[in-house]
C-alpha cells in the first residue's frame, strides 16, 4: 500500500528546508518530489556563473525570489586574472528580468556589471529588496542612480569592494523623498564624494537603517550629525577618521557615538588619528566585530582599543598590532572566532614591525573559540604550527601567508611540511586552507591523508613534483576549489585525476608546468569540463605542444563552452580544435 | 586598465617558463628582486588595501615613525595634485585618492578639461585621434609620460600633471 501526501503538505514540509544541499537531495528522491521541490525553491546559488545557463535555471525553478552568482576565479582578487576574462552578468539579468518579475534579491561576486544591467534591474523587479555587488566592476554611479530612483522597496544596497566609476552625478539624491525602507547601505568602496545633505536626509527618513558603511570622503566632523539621526544603527563604517576637530566637535562626536547603543560592528577608520579613538571607547564592551584594516596606527593605540572589547568575535587589523597587541587580544577577548592580520608593508622584504608567529600562537592559546584565521607574517616555524594545531583543533579556516615565498622554518631551516601536516591532522573539520613558506611534496601527502573535510585549498610556490598535486586530487574527498600558482605541477597528476575534476567546482593553475598538449587531451576526454587556457603570449599553436600554458582554469559545467571569451582565452574542445573568440 | 605589455606581465612570464628544477633555487634572482616591489599579484592582498598601503607607505613619512610617540600621527586624507593644460594659464587640482587606475584618471581629466586624451595603454594608432597626451612631473623633477609604471607606484611619485598637445610629443 502506498501512501502519498498531497502536494500541499509536501510543499509545506519542504518550506522548512533551506540549505541548497538538502534541497538538492530532496529533489533526487523521486520525480514527483523533484517537481514539487522545483516549484517551491525560492533561492538559487550558482557558484560559477558559467556552470549552468540562465535559461536552464529559470526553466527548472520558475518561482525564485533570490539569486546569488559568482563569476571570476578567486585569484582575480590578486590581479592574476587578466582584464576582460569574463564573468559578465548581463545575460543573466536579461533572463531573470523576463522570468522572475517578483525577484527580490540579487547577490553578485566578482562579476562584470554594466549600468544597463542595473537599469534593467531597476525597471524589472517591482518588489526588489536586496542588491549586493561584492568585488564587482564595470558600472558607474549612473547605474546606482537608476536603482535608487526606481526600487521603492529596496532594503539593502551593498557595494563592498566593487570598483565604481564616478560620473559626477548625485546618485544618492535619486532616492525619492517617499523612500523610507533602507536597512543597509555600504558605499565604503566609493572613491568619490557623495552628496552629504542627501545622505543626511536619507538617513533621517529611514527608521529601519541598521547598517551604514560610509566612504572615506565623509568627513569626521559631519559624522556626529549623521549618527544622531540613526541611533538604532548596529553596524557603522566611519569615513575618514581625521579632521581638525575643535573640542566641542569632539564631545559632540563622543555623545553621538555613545547614543548608538545597538552598535555591534565598527569599520572604516581611514587615516585614523589616535587622539580621536577614545570617542569609540564607550562602545567597546558591546562590539562583536571590529575592522581596523586601514588603521595605520601603532600597537599601543590598537591595544588600548582592543583590550576593552570583551565581546569581540571578529577582528581585522594590520600587523601594527604586533605580538604584544595579540597577547592582549588573547587575554581580553575570549569570545574571538575570527582573526585577520594584514601586512602593513607588503612590498618590503624586511618588515618594520614586531609581528611574528608568536602573536598567532598567543591567540590560539587564549581564544578557545578561534575558528578562522588569516595571518600575514614574515617568519614561521613547524613548532609554532604544531602548537597552534594542538591548541585549536576546532579551526575551520586557516590561511597563512608568509610574505617571502619559499621561506623555511626560521629555526630549523627545514620545510614547513610537518607544521601544516599538524594543522590538517588535528583540525579535523578544516574547510579552508592556504599554504605558504617552503613546502615539499610531503605536505601534500599529509593534506591528502588527513584533510578529508577540506573544501578549498590555495597553494603558491610549493611542492616538488606532480606527486604533490596527485596527493591532493586523490585524497581530499570534499575538495571543491583548488587554486595553484607557481608550482612545479604538470600533466601527469592532472590527467590521472581527470574524473576528480568533475566533482569539484573549479581548478586554477597559473605559472605551473601543464603543457598545452595535456590541456587539449583533458578537454577531449572530459566533455563536462570546460578546460580554458589563458595565455597572453598569443595563440598556443604558435608554440610547441609541450610548452606549458600560462594559466589554466578548469570547471565543471552543464552549459558547454562559453562564447564570451577574450582573444587570450581558449576552450579545449572535444574535437580539439581551438575555438576562436 | 589592461596590464598587458607592462613590466609585471614580463615578470610573470619570466618566472612561468622557468623549468621546475630552476624554480627550486632562490627564485628571486638579482635582476628580478628590484622589480619585486612592483609585483601586482604577491602577496595576496586585495587592491583596495594594496593601494591604501602603497600610498600610506611612501607618500607619508610619518608611517615610518609609527614607533615614535612625538607629534602628529596625521595621515594623508587626500592627494591633491595640480593639473595644467597647455595653453591654459589657470590650472585645476585633482585628488588622486579618489581614482582607482589610469582609466579613471584619463576619463576624469578628459571631463574636466573637455578634450580627448590618449589612453596610456591604448594603441599608438589612437594617438592620432586624441588632441592631447598626459604627462607628469616625478619626484626627481623629470617630465614623463603617464602610464608606464603601475598605478600605485605612479601615485607615490607624481608631483603634478600636464596635459600636452599630442602633436608636440
Amino acid at each position: 500500500m502506498a501512501y502519498s501526501f498531497p502536494e500541499e503538505v509536501l510543499e509545506h514540509v519542504f518550506s522548512f528546508i533551506g540549505s541548497d544541499r538538502d534541497r538538492n537531495a530532496v529533489s533526487l528522491v523521486c520525480k514527483s518530489w523533484y517537481e514539487i521541490e522545483r516549484w517551491c525553491r525560492r533561492r538559487v546559488f550558482v557558484g560559477n556563473c558559467y556552470a549552468v545557463s540562465p535559461a536552464a535555471v529559470v526553466r527548472r525553478f520558475p518561482e525564485v525570489r533570490s539569486v546569488e552568482l559568482k563569476g571570476k576565479p578567486h585569484f582575480a582578487d590578486f590581479n592574476l586574472v587578466p582584464e576582460g576574462w569574463g564573468g559578465y552578468v548581463s545575460p543573466w539579468i536579461t533572463t531573470l528580468a523576463r522570468a522572475y518579475p517578483w525577484l527580490e534579491e540579487i547577490r553578485l561576486k566578482r562579476m562584470v556589471v554594466t549600468d544597463e544591467s542595473l537599469e534593467l534591474i531597476a525597471r524589472s523587479f517591482k518588489n526588489f529588496k536586496v542588491l549586493v555587488l561584492s568585488s564587482c566592476e564595470g558600472f558607474s554611479t549612473d547605474g546606482l542612480a537608476a536603482v535608487a530612483a526606481n526600487c521603492r522597496n529596496l532594503r539593502e544596497l551593498d557595494l563592498r569592494e566593487s570598483e565604481v566609476e564616478d560620473m559626477s552625478g548625485h546618485w544618492l539624491s535619486h532616492f525619492p523623498d517617499s523612500y523610507t525602507s533602507l536597512v543597509s547601505l555600504n558605499i565604503s568602496c566609493l572613491g568619490s564624494e557623495v552628496s552629504f545633505s542627501a545622505l543626511e536626509r536619507l538617513v533621517s527618513r529611514c527608521p529601519d537603517l541598521r547598517s551604514l558603511r560610509l566612504n572615506r570622503t565623509v568627513p569626521l566632523d559631519r559624522l556626529a550629525n549623521l549618527l544622531r539621526r540613526a541611533p538604532q544603527l548596529a553596524e557603522l563604517g566611519t569615513g575618514v577618521y581625521s579632521a581638525e576637530l575643535r573640542s566641542d566637535d569632539f564631545s559632540n562626536l563622543v555623545g553621538a557615538l555613545a547614543g548608538c547603543r545597538e552598535l555591534r560592528s565598527l569599520s572604516g577608520f581611514w587615516d585614523v588619528v589616535p587622539a580621536y579613538l577614545p570617542a569609540v571607547y564607550p562602545l567597546c564592551s558591546g562590539l562583536t566585530s571590529l575592522n581596523l584594516s586601514y588603521a595605520t596606527i601603532q600597537s599601543s593605540e590598537l591595544t588600548k582599543l582592543i583590550s576593552q572589547c570583551h565581546s569581540l568575535q571578529r577582528l581585522w587589523v594590520l600587523d601594527y598590532i604586533e605580538d604584544s597587541g595579540l597577547e592582549a587580544l588573547a587575554a581580553c577577548c575570549k569570545d574571538l572566532r575570527e582573526l585577520r592580520v594584514f601586512p602593513s608593508e607588503p612590498f618590503n622584504r624586511e618588515g618594520n614591525v614586531s609581528l611574528t608567529e608568536q602573536g598567532l600562537v598567543s591567540v590560539s592559546e587564549g581564544c578557545s573559540k578561534l575558528q578562522s584565521v588569516l595571518y600575514f607574517c614574515r617568519q614561521m616555524s613547524n613548532a609554532a604550527l604544531l602548537t597552534i594545531a594542538r591548541n585549536r583543533p576546532n579551526m575551520t579556516r586557516f590561511r597563512l601567508c608568509i610574505i617571502e615565498p619559499r621561506c623555511p622554518d626560521y629555526i630549523t631551516h627545514e620545510p614547513l611540511d610537518t607544521g601544516f601536516g599538524a594543522i590538517v591532522q588535528h583540525c579535523k573539520d578544516l574547510q579552508r586552507l592556504s599554504l605558504s613558506g617552503l613546502l615539499t611534496d610531503r605536505v601534500f601527502e599529509y593534506i591528502g591523508t588527513y584533510a578529508k573535510k577540506l573544501e578549498m585549498l590555495s597553494v603558491a610556490f610549493a611542492g616538488d613534483s606532480d606527486l604533490g598535486l596527485h596527493h591532493v586530487l586523490s585524497g581530499c574527498d570534499s575538495l571543491r576549489k583548488l587554486e595553484i600558482r607557481d608550482c612545479p605541477f604538470g600533466d601527469k597528476a592532472l590527467l590521472a585525476n581527470a574524473a576528480k575534476l568533475e566533482t569539484m567546482r573549479s581548478l586554477w593553475m597559473s605559472s605551473c608546468s601543464v603543457s598545452f598538449g595535456a590541456c587539449k587531451l583533458l578537454g577531449q576526454k572530459m566533455p563536462r569540463l570546460n578546460v580554458e587556457v589563458i595565455d597572453e603570449r598569443g595563440h598556443p599553436d604558435s608554440r610547441p605542444e609541450s610548452c606549458p600554458v600560462e594559466k589554466l582554469y578548469i570547471y565543471r559545467t552543464v552549459a558547454g563552452p562559453r562564447f564570451d571569451m577574450p582573444d587570450f582565452v581558449w576552450t579545449m574542445d572535444e574535437d580539439s580544435a581551438l575555438r576562436p573568440s | 586598465r589592461t596590464r598587458r605589455g607592462d613590466l609585471n606581465t614580463d615578470l610573470r612570464l619570466g618566472l612561468s617558463i622557468v623549468s621546475p628544477d630552476a624554480q627550486k633555487d632562490n627564485w628571486i634572482g638579482p635582476s628580478v628582486s628590484k622589480q619585486r616591489e612592483q609585483r601586482q599579484d604577491w602577496p595576496p592582498i586585495k587592491s583596495l588595501l594594496r593601494t591604501t598601503l602603497a600610498v600610506a607607505g611612501k607618500a607619508d613619512t610619518n608611517v615610518h615613525n609609527v614607533h615614535n610617540n612625538d607629534n602628529s600621527d596625521r595621515r594623508r586624507t587626500s592627494l591633491f595634485v595640480k593639473v595644467y593644460m597647455e595653453g591654459v594659464p589657470i590650472g585645476r587640482k585633482l585628488d588622486l585618492l579618489t581614482l582607482h587606475n589610469y582609466d579613471d584618471l584619463i576619463s576624469t581629466l578628459a571631463h574636466m578639461f573637455t578634450t580627448s586624451i590618449t589612453c596610456p595603454n591604448g594603441d599608438r594608432a589612437d594617438h592620432a585621434k586624441s588632441l592631447h597626451v598626459l604627462t607628469y612631473e616625478d619626484r626627481e623633477g623629470d617630465w614623463m609620460m603617464v602610464g608606464d609604471v603601475p598605478w600605485e607606484m605612479f601615485m607615490t611619485t607624481v608631483k603634478r600633471l600636464k596635459i600636452t598637445r599630442a602633436d608636440r610629443c
